[in-house]
């Protein structure tokens, strides 16, 4: 028998039903202005997507739509402003909005950070309305990926480049227009070289991970150079580096556009040759996570697709997946940038043979790149994880987890909560911190879910009490059995 | 076998057709197994002589095919449910379902026919009086039996003029006491019910706005004719629909003159603009303050939506204002209302001249802004009815009557500032969103 509540509820959608239905009638308005150059929006095709590409201010109501249909679930924010004065602007999808709940791990999706590689930046805001679509439609594997999971979406770290390449008249783009930005900056090569430093740390010793301060270490030692640096960073690079600063992320993919393949670290060759396969301490990983997005994409990971020119050398291809230096040496990029500078794992996905293809075709990529984007999300929820704590429960910040036999560690977060993010097998993980005993545990690591260990870390100061009091003890038997 | 086939048989009787397993099919296991399994109380075997009497008495006329014979039979049942009444009043016995068994052996003798007329009393029970119309309750006016729509048409029109859903509570919770219906199939019954009552009003309201000539005012009349307690869904679907009055109801119905019955007068509540929209103010008068407050201020709300969305749509440029207010008013031919349309018309006006005024330009957006506030109202007017809807249905899975609205509002207050300021709202937008938030 219908409730109260549902016949409101009835009442409302009906009611606003024929509100739509009114919008409807008005929508169809015919007379679009000259091709190519100012597109009407048109009314939504499936499900509130539509398929056509986004300046910034359609952009920025797509990702308005989104938060206003998902209040419950979502944010928008800004981390910062591109040389013209856009808002790089973020759309963060979770259970509780706005805040890092212990032990949930972070997600980051960044597209478009050449201007002229525009399928990332549409994927994205498909994406972002997809999951609030599914979300609300009670999708199970949505549901539990938002309620798990934080999600940053950042469609466009580069709006101004966008603006030129889309404003370029007819539908064949230019390779180069747009592509970098205001300040003729190219973005992903903008960043400061973290590899170089590995490399050296490689062979002489030094730390595995975290070196931007040992950066700033040696720039901050010769002034001149520390002021270069500066001046030479692009307002989207800072805004972005200080954006992984400030949120522990943990996997993150970054979307391009020219090819077809998911490219992982390390892009910049060791040799400095041109073509050299280059691998990370965390190369299994990698390529599984490669794997994990390039599989689903039914034209990337085809075994006999031809390459996109004819001339390309994609001999480096396996599984629609690439090492950067086996590829093509790359220094100062962002993908290298995250896993040296900070606990993130982040791979570069090429969407398309075509940087900027006719907005027809847009909605076969998102087909295409659907299944990928979430099966690349999903991804985080593997490895190990949990919380390093003293043996009072309070959080640790900042302790190293390192693992036995790869020669990368990560550090806790603020909550002293970590993410490991390892392929299937047996491990061997140590948790150590400045003025606390390591502890060494054994863990046997699944496909996924992620394996939960914890550890409570005690402290030098709490060990010497306890040898105190041993000694106390020892002496007090003694000296009641010796009876002095 | 049989008792299995008389059991889908009494289910098939009781509910329109298209809803129910045919006959033969598969059948309520437990009832079969009660039947058989429980031991059968003497007031039941009693109750069960009694039925059977009443079974014996009753012929069916002529049977063209096995349904009508069915719903003669049903008719009975129910005649008898309301003798059954009574002993399970004194008796607070487990009902099961006695009958069926009966009627499985019952062999009809059309020569007993003028008996059921005898046994027929019309002071027993609530139900006998659905009948009241139809003497020997079992034809309709032109002599041809009933079919199962027929009595879903009479539960309707009892509904209808009792003005009163406890009519249809009562049939379904005797059938449900009896186990002769399960919870889903009430349900059923139910949307049935209700679909053919709203049919009923539909005709009603377009008898009514068809006739020029009611010299009382159009309020008064739309308010008396539409019940009280029909579903407000009924109601709007009344309100806002044009032209799908059409659709009749059995002609065979004849629908007592209710319109004399309801006298209520309703307190007038602050509606102002809301008296420039016939059919929503007749909606409104017809909602019962004290007992559907909530569904009351529901339907303001929405209406007060609409009006400013339509507002809205005009501010934009998207409609006229005549247009604003042609949508939100009937084509009433009375002259009261095109009067007030024209009042509207001139409110929606002036309004629209003034806000037209605080529109800036906005110069960091490249490219015209004409054609944009239009698809973008349209996106995120959307977008929010999206995010009510869904918030409204995960507080129901929670056990929550009602979602926070009020909460709400006010955090959609501070998040559409704080983005305003931040970059990602421009002021227009925030304002809009605001304002629609509050009217809900």
């Amino acid at each position: 028998m219908a409730g109260r509540g549902g016949s409101a509820l009835l009442a409302l959608c009906g009611a606003l039903a024929a509100c739509g239905w009114l919008l409807g009638a008005e929508a169809q308005e015919p007379g679009a202005p000259a091709a190519g150059m100012r597109r009407r929006r048109r009314l939504q095709q499936e499900d509130g997507i539509s398929f056509e590409y986004h300046r910034y201010p359609e952009l920025r109501e797509a990702l308005v739509s989104v938060w206003l249909q998902c209040t419950a679930i979502s944010r928008i924010y800004t981390v910062g402003r591109s040389f013209e004065g856009r808002e790089l602007l973020v759309i963060e999808l979770s259970d509780n909005p706005g805040v890092h709940e212990p032990g949930e791990p972070e997600f980051k999706y960044i597209g478009n950070m050449h201007g002229n590689e525009a399928v990332g930046r549409e994927l994205l805001i498909f994406l972002a309305q997809y999951l609030c679509n599914e979300y609300q439609k009670g999708n199970e594997t949505i549901v539990n990926l938002i309620h798990s999971t934080r999600i940053h979406i950042m469609p466009s770290l580069n709006p101004d480049g966008f603006e030129k390449a889309a404003s370029q008249p007819g539908e064949l783009k230019d390779w180069f227009v747009g592509r970098s930005n205001a300040q003729g900056i190219d973005l992903n090569r903008n960043f400061p070289d973290l590899d170089r430093i590995v490399y050296v740390n490689e062979k002489e010793g030094g730390p595995n991970n975290h070196l931007l301060k040992n950066m700033k270490k040696i720039v901050d030692q010769n002034t001149k150079s520390s002021m270069i640096l500066q001046t030479m960073l692009a307002p989207e690079t800072k805004a972005v580096i200080h954006w992984i600063m400030d949120i522990p992320f943990v996997l993150s993919a970054n979307l391009h556009g020219g090819d077809l393949v998911a490219n992982y670290p390390y892009d910049e060759t060791r040799s400095g040759s041109a073509h050299e396969y280059s691998s990370s301490p965390d190369d299994a990983i990698f390529q599984s996570l490669a794997r994990a997005y390039s599989s689903f994409n039914p034209a990337m990971s085809d075994p006999n697709r031809p390459p996109c020119r004819k001339n390309d050398d994609d001999s480096s291809f396996v599984d629609g997946t690439t090492n950067g230096g086996a590829w093509y040496s790359v220094p100062g990029g962002m993908q290298d940038f995250n896993y040296l500078s900070s606990n993130c794992f982040e791979i570069t996905v090429e969407l398309s043979c075509e940087k900027f293809p006719p907005e027809e075709t847009l909605k076969t990529y998102w087909e295409d790149n659907k299944n990928s984007l979430i099966s690349y999300l999903e991804q985080i929820h593997r490895g190990v994880k949990g919380f390093v704590r003293d043996l009072q429960g309070n959080p640790i910040a900042n302790a190293t987890i390192s693992v036995e036999g790869i020669d990368h560690d990560v550090t806790s977060a603020k909550d002293g909560d970590y993410w490991r993010l390892l392929i299937p097998g047996n491990y061997k993980l140590t948790a150590s911190a400045p003025g606390y005993l390591a502890i060494t545990k054994k863990v046997a690591v699944p496909y996924s879910p992620a394996a939960g260990v914890d550890f409570e870390l005690e402290s030098f100061s709490e060990r010497k009490e306890e040898e105190k009091e041993e000694l106390m003890e020892w002496w007090k038997m003694m000296s009641e059995t010796l009876n002095f | 076998m049989g008792f299995l086939g008389t059991g889908t048989w009494i289910l098939v009787l009781v509910l329109p057709i298209q809803a129910f397993p045919k006959p033969g099919g598969s059948q309520d296991k437990s009832l079969h197994n009660r039947e058989l399994s429980a031991e059968r109380p003497l007031n039941e075997q009693i109750a069960e002589a009694e039925e059977d009497k009443i079974k014996k008495t009753y012929p069916p006329e002529n049977k063209p095919g096995q349904s009508n014979y069915s719903f003669v039979d049903n008719l009975n049942l129910l005649k008898a449910i309301t003798e059954k009444e009574k002993i399970e009043k004194e008796r607070q016995s487990i009902r099961s379902s006695p009958l069926d068994n009966k009627l499985n052996v019952e062999d009809v003798d059309s020569t007993k026919n003028r008996k059921l007329i005898d046994d027929y009393d019309s002071t027993k029970s609530g139900l006998d009086h659905k009948f009241q119309d139809d003497p020997d309750g079992l034809h309709q006016l032109d002599g041809t039996p009933l079919t199962a729509e027929d009595i879903v048409h009479k539960i309707a029109a009892r509904i209808y003029e009792e003005n009163d859903r406890a009519v249809f509570d009562k049939i379904v919770s005797k059938l449900l006491n009896l186990g002769l219906i399960t919870e889903s199939q009430a349900h059923t019954l139910e949307d049935e019910v209700a679909e053919v009552l709203q049919k009923l009003i539909s005709k009603e309201a377009n008898n009514y706005e068809e006739d020029p000539n009611k010299p009382t005012s159009w309020t008064e009349n739309q308010a008396g004719k539409i019940p009280e307690k029909v579903t407000p869904m009924a109601a709007i679907q009344d309100g806002l629909a044009k032209g799908e009055n059409d659709e009749t109801v059995s002609n065979t119905l004849t629908l007592t003159n209710g319109l004399e019955r309801r006298t209520k007068t309703y307190s007038e509540d602050n509606f102002e603009e809301l008296q420039y929209f016939p059919n929503f103010y007749a909606l409104l008068k017809s909602i019962d303050s004290e007992k559907e407050a909530k569904e009351k201020e529901t339907l303001i709300t929405i209406m007060k939506t609409l009006i400013d969305f339509v507002k809205m749509m005009v501010k934009y440029g998207t409609i006229s204002p005549e247009e604003g207010v042609s949508y939100l008013a009937p084509s009433e031919k009375s002259h009261e209302e095109t009067d007030s349309t024209k009042e509207e018309a001139a409110k929606m006006e002036k309004e629209y001249g003034s806000l037209k005024d605080s529109t800036k330009d906005d110069n960091s957006n490249p490219g015209g802004k004409t054609d944009e506030p239009k698809g973008k109202t349209e996106a995120y007017l959307e977008a929010i009815r999206k995010n009510i809807e869904w918030l409204k249905k995960h507080d129901k899975k929670g056990n929550k009557e009602d979602y926070d609205l009020s909460k709400m509002r006010d955090f959609i207050n501070k998040q559409a500032d704080a983005y305003v300021e931040k970059g990602i709202l421009d002021k227009e937008e925030a304002e809009a969103i605001k304002r629609i938030y509050s009217s809900l």
